[in-house]
């Protein structure tokens, strides 16, 4: 009991001391900075362009997943699931040698299509979709296998086709899980630091997302980056909300 | 064990159906010919893992036949030969699941209007429609509720009204009524019968339950191991059971054996003597109701031919008569009044000779 007691304290203190050390008088005034506001900003569209890439990208690859038995599956989820514990990092290292200027897909989208993915807003996209589709995709491929195509079956029976199936049925019965594995993705993407510093820069206005903004104002004006932490821990919290049916559910 | 195909409908009908399925799933190695005219009720009757399911999820489309032809009401809706399968959402075939499968995120309303609405028909007539089949299966109160609100009673209404809202030429139930439990039963059993009286396109029902497949379906298929074992009315499958299961079923003394005049040898060495010479030689069956069967304490003398000696294994008492498991050289199951177990002292394990006059045992050709 005393260690469970201690391991709560550890991790519970320094939220604690963040809503302590919080600014709240001045937190508006604080946010409302110009380069607060702009990082605000940019963190929310790059985080949504993350999930909606994610979404695209994740859905399908999740349906396969669980759904189309191939040779090499288990290796196609390994890979898939890696980034989860990849330091994010060795992510920014790898997404550089790959996509950057002169990596091996990289300098073929610069020459041929003139996209330069590096130090750029899209950089930013790329770097958060590939650090937070994993989660997208495990979770979603998790609810598509609980479902295990009965009702898709019985929509068949009925003179559904697919597309009607996947639409009416398959789709409405997965939005828990659509919606889990969204908010967590979200929620990663938002606060993805070292692949995106890595690949895409800090650069004010449109690489510096709130995280980096953070890291940078702790070396200057640390009442900002407490007040940028706070908004951040407030978005957790709404997340953990938001899933709550989904983790808090004691057996 | 004889694979017969059953073949009753008249060629010269177009209306109903035509199925050969052959297929391989896992250990099952399903093969079946059924022919059944628009406006009948076949009952398929079979142990568990018969295909049965199978089978029908073979003529629902969900399942692909390996060889063999499903044709309704003269179409060929699959045949591996010529390269034709038509999706299962493009058959006129209804299927209602064991498990019912509503959709959990539809209303009763929606999940019936579910299938009007996936063939084009607009919200306000699909729901219309989807009304009125709730009402005829007095689900109209339910409505408006999700689907785990409903007791399996009525879940199942409501999976019926789905089905037949879309007016199928082929109904396949799937163990309608597995899923209720007892008062129930008879209630659900009795609005089906009379739904299927109404039904004019061709209906398949699974079921292991005996009295449901004598209720609701005009002739009886027996799957078993995945092939058909047995066919024809209720009455010919009880007078003249051609498998231990069926036997089982209808609660008769199967033996099979080789006739040789009016005796029969059977495989084990034992005989029984039939009046009947009509089958004097080949492979036989031979039927013996358990209520031809006398039971005595001692080896009786006279008019019977068939004696076997035996033990009591099990006394159970089935409305007015007792059942008794008499286990030996010729294990019989016996009916006999309470007061024969009375005047015997019948008791488990004691000794007994089991009498069958040679006039009641049923022979036909194997």
């Amino acid at each position: 009991m005393p260690l469970a007691a201690l391991a709560v304290a550890f991790l519970a203190l320094p939220l604690v001391a963040v809503a302590v050390r919080t600014p709240w008088g001045a937190l508006a005034e604080e946010l409302a900075a110009p380069g607060v506001l702009a990082a605000l900003r940019l963190s929310l569209v790059c985080s949504l362009g993350a999930l909606a890439l994610s979404f695209f990208l994740g859905l399908p690859l999740a349906w396969v997943l669980a759904r189309v038995p191939f040779r090499g599956r288990r290796i196609v989820r390994a890979l898939v699931i890696l980034p989860m514990v990849l330091p994010p990092v060795v992510g920014g290292v790898a997404l550089l040698l790959a996509y950057g200027r002169q990596g091996i897909v990289g300098h073929l989208l610069e020459q041929a299509l003139g996209i330069t993915l590096p130090f750029t807003t899209a950089g930013v996209i790329v770097a958060e979709a590939f650090v937070g589709m994993p989660f997208f995709v495990v979770t979603v491929e998790a609810g598509l296998r609980a479902m295990d195509g009965r009702y898709e079956e019985a929509a068949a029976s009925l003179g559904a086709g697919r597309w009607t199936t996947f639409r009416r049925v398959t789709l409405p019965l997965l939005a828990p899980s659509l919606g889990a594995g969204a908010a967590l993705c979200w929620a990663r993407a938002l606060g993805e630091f070292g692949a995106t510093i890595t690949f895409a820069g800090n650069l004010p206005g449109s690489t510096q997302t709130m995280p980096l903004a953070v890291y940078l104002a702790l070396q200057t004006d640390t009442t900002t980056a407490v007040a940028l932490s706070a908004v951040m821990l407030a978005i957790s919290l709404t997340v953990l909300v938001v899933l709550r049916d989904r983790w808090f559910r004691l057996p | 064990m004889t694979r017969a195909a059953v073949s009753t409908a008249d060629p010269s009908a177009k209306q109903g159906l035509r199925a050969r399925v052959v297929l391989r799933r896992g250990t099952l190695d399903l093969s079946v010919d059924i022919d059944a005219r628009a406006g009948e009720v076949v009952g398929l009757l079979g142990p568990n893992a018969a295909g049965k399911t199978t089978f029908l999820r073979a003529l629902a489309g969900l399942t692909p036949i390996m060889a063999g032809h499903v044709v309704l009401d003269g179409a060929v809706l699959e045949d591996p030969a010529v390269g034709v399968r038509t999706a299962p959402e493009e058959r006129s075939v209804g299927l209602m699941f064991q498990d019912y499968r509503l959709f959990p995120h539809l209303t009763v309303l929606d999940n019936v209007a579910f299938g009007l609405r996936a063939r084009g028909v607009k919200r306000s007539p699909a729901r219309q429609s989807a009304m009125e089949w709730l009402a005829k299966v007095g689900m109209a109160d339910a409505a408006g509720v999700r689907p785990r609100a409903l007791s399996g009673g009525q879940a199942q209404r409501v999976a019926l009204a789905r089905a037949l809202v879309l007016r199928p030429r082929l109904l396949l139930l799937d163990e309608p009524l597995a899923a209720i439990d007892g008062s129930a039963r008879a209630d659900l059993r009795r609005d089906l019968h009379r739904h299927l009286s109404w039904f004019d396109g061709t209906c398949l029902l699974v079921t292991h339950d005996p009295l449901e497949a004598v209720t609701l379906a005009d002739r009886l298929v027996v799957l078993e191991d995945g092939h058909v074992t047995q066919s024809g009315s209720a009455e010919e499958i009880g007078a003249h059971p051609r498998t231990r299961y069926v036997a089982d079923l209808v609660g008769v003394n199967l033996f099979r054996g080789r006739s040789a005049g009016t005796t029969i040898m059977l495989p084990g060495g034992e005989t029984i003597v039939a009046a009947d010479e009509r089958y004097h030689h080949g492979e036989v069956f031979a039927a013996i109701h358990p209520r031809v069967v006398s039971l005595f304490r001692e080896a009786p003398e006279g008019s019977p031919r068939n004696v076997w000696p035996g033990a009591v294994e099990v006394l159970d008492a089935i409305g007015d008569r007792v059942r008794v498991q008499v286990h030996g050289p010729m294990p019989l199951l016996v009916e006999v009044t309470p007061a024969a177990v009375a005047s015997l002292a019948l008791d488990e394990g004691g000794e007994v000779w089991a009498a069958v006059k040679a006039a009641e045992v049923v022979v036909y050709p194997a």
